[in-house]
């Protein structure tokens, strides 16, 4: 019996804004408990709330980039439930007039192409955060996160395998990420995803019973959880072992399994009405125009410039755009150095291969890019070799030291000069006859040998070519 | 007889003093509003109105007590306990008071106190630093003893506020009497069901200025339009009081949900808490559609109603008082203004009083009208 | 409106009324939903429903943060708080 799984996905995103969708408190990451907090998100009576413009033009781009159409007039509404991290006790959303309506976005499997339609992307505030005092038994509550602006979208039950939810996942995350929309990043949770699925019998137009899993905290986290899910739901259509009903289950990633959510949220009567103390907010074609213009370059669109204009190979454009972080570095270095595959190079090859050495993913490698500029163009104009030159990188990484400073500081100039270096390649080549018979007798590889024993000598700082040239010279 | 009226007494001198119901928040001071769960709240934050009273030079009496949370009530006689604004100033403790009439309790009593009471536009004065009752309804207006200088004292509060996005574009207002002669409209059908006095007052003004008759439509359904929507927004602007963040918090709890359950219950009045279940009710998936969303809908066709009238009448006058004692059915006196959002002056006219409303934006029509009445002899 | 519907409400809005609260409570919301269901004699077919009487569209709010109050003055009106965070009852996942 083949059995298709259905799913459909809820998308949270945090809006990369400074202030809180209503109330002007940071919405910055990290600060400590309830430094972010005012009257109005701490849920004191007396304020009232200020619709943050930058929120609504990220809402604009976040429908423009999944091809929504865009809601002229909006507003908002109020979801009422109690819980101890939403201080007012209800949650200012939009239930009846959501900003983006009607979208799609491509994504590419292994298995081709598809789109994902879009149901709707609405704007509402975020609760704050519990965390539990294992020592007291009790909860405590931080208002930091309350009323930081998320989207959420709300994709139709397009899903067919955790691959595509998992491109499609990472394909939001691309665009949003470029446009400045959301740094989408699922540790942080600023990004998180609810996934809603069920199966049913391959071929079969009917829906099977769905089950909503909440508390997916990683791509891993949601491809297991869907594994998992799925053959949960099989199971249980093809033993009856257990019954499927229409619940939202948290997933486990301890014990690899989901668990029935004790607070039935289906059941929950949210009593929304619309909220009188915000006034519709009207979204103009100029302004739709003028976000549209201000959005940055996409990963798409940089691939291309990447490989028509600059000639970069599919391969190394492919990775500069495939993280927001590493196409950045590259631009910022670019205005330092205009050669395009040199930065490539340095990024793709040492600056990437110096974050693995000490634990750094490619999203959080900071380095300053003048620097990181000047150590290119001395390897360029010759001032220090190649090897020396990913050194002193590594030391910009760890230290953010200098680069010229430490290299006339440490002598670390390169040595060209012929007469000295042709010393000492007879030097070393008087040394160690018998690597000079191998060598005649045809192993290539004493050649490294003795560029090792300059190398050495010089500290490091021998011009290699210069030296290779010499060798060959004096060993034929 | 401070005690009677005051929450809170500042040391001051009375002739450029105003009074505050206590749901206006002064920074560092006491804002309980009435109620029981916000009995220690101390604001970090302080009303604008209160903030341009002191610019302009007048001195805080003291916040002036009020039935909880200001809201309407419909078990208690709301109109039976004096509101503590109008006692304070017919006690000459201080000179104005700031309220929240959304109730119409100030508005129908402040002419037995022989004061007046200015209900201003939805939309003129900030509500920033009101603990709110009905977001949509909420409008602080001035209890005064002489006519010029409740709208000298509204021209100093009114006007445009970054804090308050609720409020109209116009950065201040100065209000002056408008010319007569007044087209004024009688409601019959209103008349009809108000109390003998009551009318008598309402029938002499009528007599002296010349009034139109008309039926003031959905009359009978205020009530229920002005409580529906009233309760959902009330149990809405109160959920917030959990006993967590501030205010009072049960000592009886053993766990979360009792924590919430018993503080609520136990911090509320009775009145409250009907008006939250009720909120609650009417917004429940099941009644949305035949309640609040009707509701919504019955006032948008009053609204269009006032326009309707007001293109007649440059003002219309309403009795403070029905034959049937019910403060439920008495709501609806008031809730023609408060549900449009239109402005109303309570006068101390006749032997009861009576209380005029404009169109919108027209308090300088109901100022005019107001010298004629003294004019006339009140 | 029977006391087991009152209960349900009680829930929502996270009340727990004594027995007496509860019937008074019941009493007269059962007259209320009667004086309610008067408004079904009104016509309102094709009425737009009004949220708020002002005719404009919101003001915005330019994306600026700015600090209004410090933590201890969010803190200062807090019946139990711990370490800067408001402090409950253990919840439940």
């Amino acid at each position: 019996m083949e059995y298709e799984v259905v799913m459909g996905l809820e998308v949270h995103v945090e809006l990369a804004t400074e202030s809180k969708l209503f109330c002007s408190c940071s919405a910055k990451f990290g600060a400590e408990a309830n430094e972010n907090v005012c009257p109005a998100c701490a849920g004191m009576p007396g304020m009232l709330p200020a619709v943050n413009k930058r929120a609504i033009e990220l809402g604009i781009i976040a429908g423009l980039l999944t091809n929504c159409e865009i809601t002229r007039t909006i507003t908002f509404d109020k979801k009422n439930y109690f819980y101890p991290d939403l201080p007012t006790g209800y949650q200012i959303t939009q239930l009846y007039a959501p900003i983006c309506r009607n979208g799609f976005v491509e994504i590419e499997t292994g298995a081709g192409k598809k789109k994902i339609r879009i149901k709707q992307i609405h704007i509402e505030e975020d609760a704050g955060k519990l965390v539990h005092d294992y020592r007291t038994g009790s909860s405590l509550v931080d208002f930091n996160r309350a009323g930081v602006p998320l989207v959420e979208i709300v994709s139709q039950p397009d899903f067919r395998s955790s691959d595509e939810v998992i491109a499609y996942l990472e394909k939001l995350r691309a665009l949003f990420s470029f446009a400045g929309v959301s740094d989408c990043r699922m540790q942080e949770g600023s990004m998180r995803c609810d996934v809603n699925i069920s199966v049913r019998k391959a071929g079969s137009k009917e829906l099977g019973v769905r089950t909503e899993i909440k508390n997916l905290n990683s791509l891993k986290a949601i491809a297991r959880a869907i594994e998992y899910e799925t053959d949960r739901h099989i199971s249980a259509i093809e033993t009856g072992c257990e019954e499927l009903v229409q619940e939202t289950r948290r997933w486990d990633d301890n014990s690899g399994e989901t668990y029935p959510m004790r607070n039935k949220e289906d059941a929950t009567d949210y009593r929304y009405f619309p909220n009188p103390e915000i006034l519709p907010v009207h979204i103009s074609e100029e302004w739709i125009s003028e976000v549209k213009s201000g959005i940055p370059e996409l990963p798409h669109e940089k691939y291309e410039r990447l490989t028509k204009e600059y000639g970069l190979s599919d391969y190394d454009s492919k990775l500069i755009t495939g993280s927001k972080n590493i196409s950045d570095i590259f631009d910022r270095t670019m205005e330092y150095v205009n050669n395009p595959k040199e930065v490539a190079n340095w990024i793709i090859g040492d600056l990437a291969s110096i974050a693995r050495e000490e634990n750094v993913p490619g999203d959080e490698i900071r380095i300053d890019c003048e620097k990181f500029g000047k150590v290119i163009k001395m390897v360029e104009n010759r001032v220090i070799n190649r090897t020396i030159g990913k050194k002193v990188l590594q030391l910009v990484f760890r230290e953010d030291m200098d680069p010229e400073i430490y290299v006339r500081e440490n002598r670390l100039g390169m040595i060209a000069d012929t007469g000295y270096l042709e010393d000492l390649v007879r030097e070393v080549i008087a040394a160690n006859e018998k690597s000079v018979l191998e060598y005649k007798a045809g192993n290539q590889k004493v050649i490294s040998f003795f560029m090792g024993q300059i190398m050495k000598r010089t500290q490091g700082k021998a011009d290699p070519a210069a030296v290779n040239s010499i060798l060959k010279k004096m060993l034929s | 007889m401070d005690r009677e009226f005051f929450a809170s007494r500042y040391e001051t001198k009375t002739d450029n003093s105003f009074a505050l119901d206590d749901n206006i928040m002064v920074r560092g001071g006491l804002t309980t509003a009435g109620s029981k769960m916000l009995q220690n709240f101390v604001s970090p934050l302080q009303a604008t109105v209160v903030d341009r009273l002191l610019d302009a030079g007048m001195e805080l009496a003291g916040k002036t007590k009020i039935d909880e949370l200001a809201i309407p009530t419909v078990s208690e006689d709301i109109f039976a306990t004096l509101s503590g604004a109008a006692g304070a100033v017919s006690e000459g403790l201080c000179r104005i008071a700031l309220c929240n009439d959304v109730s119409g309790k100030n508005r129908r009593q402040a002419p037995a106190k022989g004061l007046y009471y200015i209900h201003p536009t939805y939309g003129t004065v900030s509500r920033f630093g009101l603990v709110p009752a009905v977001s949509s309804m909420d409008q602080l207006g001035v209890v005064c003893r002489d006519i010029d200088d409740g709208f000298n004292v509204l021209g100093i509060i009114a006007g445009h506020d970054e804090k308050d996005f609720t409020t109209f574009p116009e950065k201040s207002y100065s209000y002056a009497p408008k010319e007569g002669p007044f087209r004024i409209g009688i409601p019959v059908n209103v008349m009809e069901a108000a109390d003998e006095e009551s009318g008598n007052s309402v029938n002499e003004f009528a007599g002296r200025l010349g009034a139109e008759k008309f039926e003031l439509k959905y009359f009978e359904v205020l009530p229920q339009v002005m409580y529906i929507l009233s309760c959902a927004e009330i149990g809405n602007n109160t959920s917030r009081y959990d006993g967590i963040k501030f205010g009072y918090r049960t000592e009886n709890y053993s766990g979360l949900n009792d924590l919430y359950t018993n503080t609520r219950t136990e911090g509320f009045r009775p009145d409250m808490k009907l008006a939250t279940i009720i909120g609650a009710f009417v917004l429940s998936k099941k009644n949305y559609e035949a309640y609040y969303l009707k509701s919504m809908k019955i006032r948008r066709l009053l609204r269009e109603h006032a326009d309707e009238l007001f293109s007649r009448f440059d003002a219309v006058v309403m009795p403070l008082r029905l034959k049937d004692p019910e403060p439920y059915r008495n709501m609806a006196l008031y809730a023609f203004a408060t549900l449009c959002g239109l402005p109303s002056v309570s006068i101390p006219f006749g032997s009861c009083g009576l209380q005029l409303i404009a169109q919108a934006r027209n308090e300088n029509i109901l100022y005019g009208i107001c010298k004629g009445a003294v004019k006339d002899g009140i | 409106m029977d006391l087991k519907t009152v209960m349900e409400y009680e829930a929502m809005v996270k009340f727990n009324l004594p027995g007496s609260e509860r019937e008074w409570i019941a009493e007269k919301a059962s007259m209320l939903e009667e004086s309610f269901n008067e408004l079904s004699k009104v016509d309102t077919d094709g009425v737009e429903p009004l949220v708020s009487v002002l005719n404009f569209n919101s003001a915005l709010r330019e994306d600026v943060s700015v600090r209004l109050v410090s933590r201890d003055e969010i803190l200062a009106n807090s019946p139990d708080q711990y370490d800067g965070y408001f402090q409950v009852p253990r919840t439940i996942e």
